[in-house]
């Protein structure tokens, strides 16, 4: 390794103004024509890394080189203008521009109204997707295009703009396995084109495939640095939580009852036409839990908010406990016993800027318990009933006063489920419970629905986390395109088969149906 | 003897540590509660500071002019506090023989300013924090002015006639905002539109009403008078009434109903995340209804208190000069007052000062009425500037939805061309 270094970044230090330190000194280098895997749980400090590199943030101290210069960035087009370009896990793209227009978007010209010489800037884009063997249809709408086209729309725009380190944030999160696949095969030819890329991930199974050196970072320290051809997933996943990875939750065999969840030929259509869900059938039954498995997008949150009264039903049959609740509410479906863990706790399961107390009869707050004469809200009680959530999922929370924003994420996932547990339901609805929270959270949180199950509640969960999905679920169902590719027990599921059912491919080995009860 | 002192010290250390806690924890929260506080007196500092600088420019005197400007808005501090020594001591009569009490006639005018404004701060607040942009209340209190004078057609006994008057103010100003709740809730109509729109028709409703039914058969420049039974008398030698009071208690029912009921609870969840509160059994839709209907029950008031509780009028002018724009200074009411209560109260009270003062201001210190204005716009605007940031986001949001809406507009036409050239 003669030649200088692509990225070196010595020593990086950041604490944020509200005095989080995010990183305490780490070291980290990119060599020309690599892709770098950029490794860690939430929190370690991966993200933080990757928005100093890409000017977004400035370090609080160390210093980096680039191509073996010296370099401080002011902001991400000073980034940009070094060779450095980040893809956020959101695309910043304006939906409504086309392919085109998006790749050229802030490089039109730098003058106001200098007019846009379309044909000549489209030969450059095109002769830059022949380069990097990348193809868009460049005159398509951007929102009518698949994720992973918009993901590719997003990697032409950064080598448009002439980059060579490319930073891409957990690219694959929005892919199918099949996207994923041509995804690594076009990071492989960048890679050819003596392009660096750094991938952030914490998928290790990902980094294995793809990367020839992973970096790996824990709590803002470096962990480790290796070689992938001498990686294997159990060093991995030692060096990025310290210990062996997931402690299995211990559980016993499910004992089902009767079913409680009836749902029969239930399809959902979207106000634009498109239909989510088809024709769908399924049961869940007391004391036991069935994890619903898919990529993202294939109608899962559609089948939860037509369970809980969110979403409008086409047709088809949904009964909760015996009785038919077609045009039923959500707060009638909770008086009927249904808790819901939303997929999305920020924008759905609570209100931020209330606090804690507010948010803790979010969906009982006309409750009689916590009501007194003329619509009067006890908030003696609701604050009672608030601290002994706390104190039962112990939240840390300074009060019950302040707003939800100020908790960290595992304690706001803590209140949301706490809430909903704690209303006694015969049925819970949980959709991607422990998303984006650290390991203590989650296990904390996952064996709670396992204890729920215990007490003989019947619970559906959804996530697109496989490894929640195995530890929990007593069947695992596989949804795509808003129907099942197959119901069946977890130990009758391999991962590789459960990914092809993902993905769309049939995979007849398993039993399909009824037959895994 | 040195154990003893030690153990001491140590049971009161042991008891003092709760209490400090519990201190720690109290201070925080009055700092918390008083934050706004220290921050909108900054702002007002600035606001006056930039309106010297605009003065200075124009070579007025600023501290002449800002002097000229308190002693319009509260007068006198000594002779304050003589009427009101008088008033406890010696009671109205002879205060009123000696003219001791009129070192209260100015505040008394500010206040008397402040009273429509808490209500209609309060109507565009309560809009806000359902999350709407409500700005009805202008043609909710002509209406509500309107209703209130024709409560005068029938004669009932004092007292009865007052309370009458205002329920019918109030029940106006809400059947007209109750149509701009019903079309956002059952069409998506955007309230700005039917509000602005409805302002227009109330004003030449309430114009053609003023002229016609309700006319003042002796005068005709103004409607028919409030029957003496409806009124609320003023304190003597100033124009405050009654309606103060019942504005401010108005403000804490608005207060207690927002904080402390489950009604309350729904509008200020809805206002922070429709999302979450559908999610919560909540109906966005009929909440927004809830909404506006207690807007409109604000506003109505104040058209209410501007006619029933302000001499020597009690009526409405035919140019519905004594009722106009109102509804609009109560927007920049509520933003200064950060949409609470009781903000709100404080904020109007300063408006009210604000606009005794600058009188004075005109005629004592010679600042031109335009000069006076700008003033009072510098001032108002860096108080009111938190929540418009605060509110900046959606107003861009609307504006980004609208251009992309254009723009698929334009490009299906361009599809519809190219279309038809290639077929």
């Amino acid at each position: 390794m003669s030649e200088t270094l692509a990225v070196q970044m010595q020593t990086i230090e950041k604490t944020y103004p509200d005095g989080t330190v995010a990183l305490k000194g780490v070291n980290f280098d990119l060599r020309r024509g690599e892709i770098h895997g950029l490794l860690g749980e939430n929190g370690a400090g991966k993200s933080t890394l990757t928005k100093i590199l890409s000017g977004l943030l400035k370090p609080t101290q160390g210093h980096m080189l680039i191509n073996g210069q010296p370099r401080h960035f002011r902001n991400p087009a000073d980034a940009l203008r070094s060779g450095i370009g980040m893809v956020h896990q959101h695309f910043a793209l304006v939906p409504t521009f086309t392919a085109l227009e998006n790749i050229l978007l802030g490089q039109e010209g730098s003058r106001l109204f200098s007019s846009l010489n379309l044909n000549k800037a489209r030969k450059h884009v095109e002769t830059v997707m022949q380069e990097g063997g990348l193809s868009v249809p460049l005159d398509a709408i951007t929102e009518s295009l698949a994720v992973g086209v918009q993901q590719r729309v997003e990697i032409i725009k950064m080598l448009y703009r002439a980059v060579d380190i490319l930073i891409l944030d957990e690219p694959t999160a929005v892919l199918t396995p099949i996207e994923v696949h041509d995804f690594f095969k076009t990071l492989r030819v960048l890679r050819d084109a003596s392009k660096s890329i750094i991938i952030i991930t914490h998928k290790l199974k990902e980094i294995l495939d793809v990367t020839d050196r992973v970096t790996v970072l824990r709590q803002g320290h470096n962990a480790g640095q290796i070689e992938t051809k001498d990686a294997t997933p159990g060093i991995l996943a030692r060096m990025m939580v310290g210990h062996d990875v997931l402690p299995s939750i211990e559980k016993t065999p499910a004992q089902p009852g009767a079913p409680i969840l009836k749902i029969s030929n239930l399809s959902v259509t979207d106000p634009s036409g498109f239909r989510s869900i088809e024709n769908l059938s399924l049961e869940v039954h007391a004391g036991e839990i069935l994890g619903i498995a898919g990529v993202e997008g294939n109608g899962q949150t559609e089948l939860v908010e037509a369970i809980t009264g969110l979403r409008e039903r086409e047709s088809g049959d949904i009964i909760v406990n015996g009785s038919n609740i077609a045009g039923l509410g959500p707060r009638q479906l909770y008086q009927r016993g249904l808790a819901h863990v939303p997929e999305d706790r920020r924008r759905i399961g609570m209100v931020l800027d209330f606090s804690l107390s507010e948010n803790s009869i979010l969906g009982i707050h006309r409750e009689k318990r916590f009501k007194g004469f003329w619509g009067k809200i006890l908030w003696g009680k609701v604050g009672e009933h608030t601290r002994e959530l706390i104190k039962k999922f112990s939240i840390v929370a300074s009060d019950v006063k302040v707003p939800a924003r100020s908790l960290s994420g595992g304690n706001q996932q803590k209140l949301v489920c706490a809430r909903e547990f704690d209303k006694n339901p015969s049925l819970v609805v949980a959709a991607q419970l422990t998303r984006g929270l650290d390991i203590q959270a989650t296990q904390y949180i996952r064996d709670q629905l396992v204890r729920l199950r215990d007490q003989g509640k019947a619970v559906l969960l959804v996530s697109a986390d496989l490894e929640e999905i195995f530890q929990l679920s007593d069947r695992i169902a596989v949804i795509y395109e808003g129907k099942f590719m197959g119901i069946a027990k977890p130990e009758e599921l391999d991962r590789e088969r459960i990914g092809l059912m993902m993905g769309g491919v049939n995979a007849p080995a398993t039993p399909v149906g009824g037959a895994a009860r | 003897m040195k154990t003893q002192i030690a153990n001491k010290l140590k049971i009161v250390s042991t008891k003092l540590k709760p209490i400090l806690a519990k201190s720690k924890s109290v201070i925080i929260a009055i700092f918390i509660k008083i934050k706004p506080l220290v921050e909108a007196l900054f702002a007002a500092l600035l606001g006056f500071a930039i309106g010297a600088v605009l003065m200075l420019l124009w070579k007025f005197d600023p501290i002449k002019a800002y002097s000229a400007l308190f002693q319009g808005a509260i007068g006198n501090f000594d002779a304050i506090a003589r009427a009101v020594g008088c008033l406890f001591q010696e009671g109205i009569e002879a205060c009123k023989a000696s003219g001791v009490i009129y070192g209260i006639y100015d505040i008394a005018l500010t206040l008397t300013n402040a009273t429509p404004l808490i209500l209609t701060g309060l109507a565009f607040a309560i809009g806000i924090r359902a999350g709407l942009f409500n700005i009805g209340a202008e043609g909710q209190v002509y209406m509500g002015a309107m209703a209130a004078v024709a409560a005068s057609l029938f004669s009932l006994p004092p007292g009865l006639h007052v309370f009458v008057s205002i329920l019918f103010a109030m029940i106006a100003g809400a059947l007209w905002s109750l149509p701009v709740g019903l079309l956002k809730a059952t069409r998506g109509v955007h309230e700005v539109i039917s509000t602005i729109m409805l302002n227009w028709v109330a004003r030449f409703l309430v114009y053609f009403l003023v002229a016609t039914a309700l006319v003042d058969p002796v005068r005709a420049e103004k409607s028919i008078g409030v029957a003496p039974t409806a009124r609320l008398l003023p304190f003597p030698t100033t124009d405050l009434t009654l309606a103060l009071v019942i504005s401010i208690l108005f403000a804490l029912i608005v207060y207690w109903i927002l904080w402390h009921t489950t009604l309350g609870y729904e509008i200020r969840s809805v206002g922070l995340n429709p999302d979450a509160s559908r999610y919560g059994g909540i109906k966005p839709t009929r909440t927004m209804v809830s909404s506006f209907v207690l807007g409109g029950f604000a506003a109505g008031l104040a058209g209410a208190c501007q006619v029933l509780g302000r001499p020597p009028t009690y009526a409405l002018y035919q140019d519905l000069s004594n009722v106009m724009s109102l509804g609009f200074d109560g927007i920049a009411v509520a933003l200064i007052g950060r949409n609470h209560p009781i903000g709100i109260i404080g904020a109007a009270i300063f408006m009210g000062g604000l606009s005794a003062g600058s009188n004075n201001m005109q005629i004592n210190a010679q600042v031109p009425l335009e000069m006076t204005r700008v003033v009072q716009g510098a001032i108002i605007l860096a108080l009111a500037v938190p929540e418009i940031l605060k509110i900046f986001p959606a107003l861009l949001g609307a504006v980004v939805k609208l251009f992309s809406l254009l723009r698929q507009f334009f490009q299906r036409i361009r599809m519809r061309r190219i279309k038809r050239t290639t077929s």
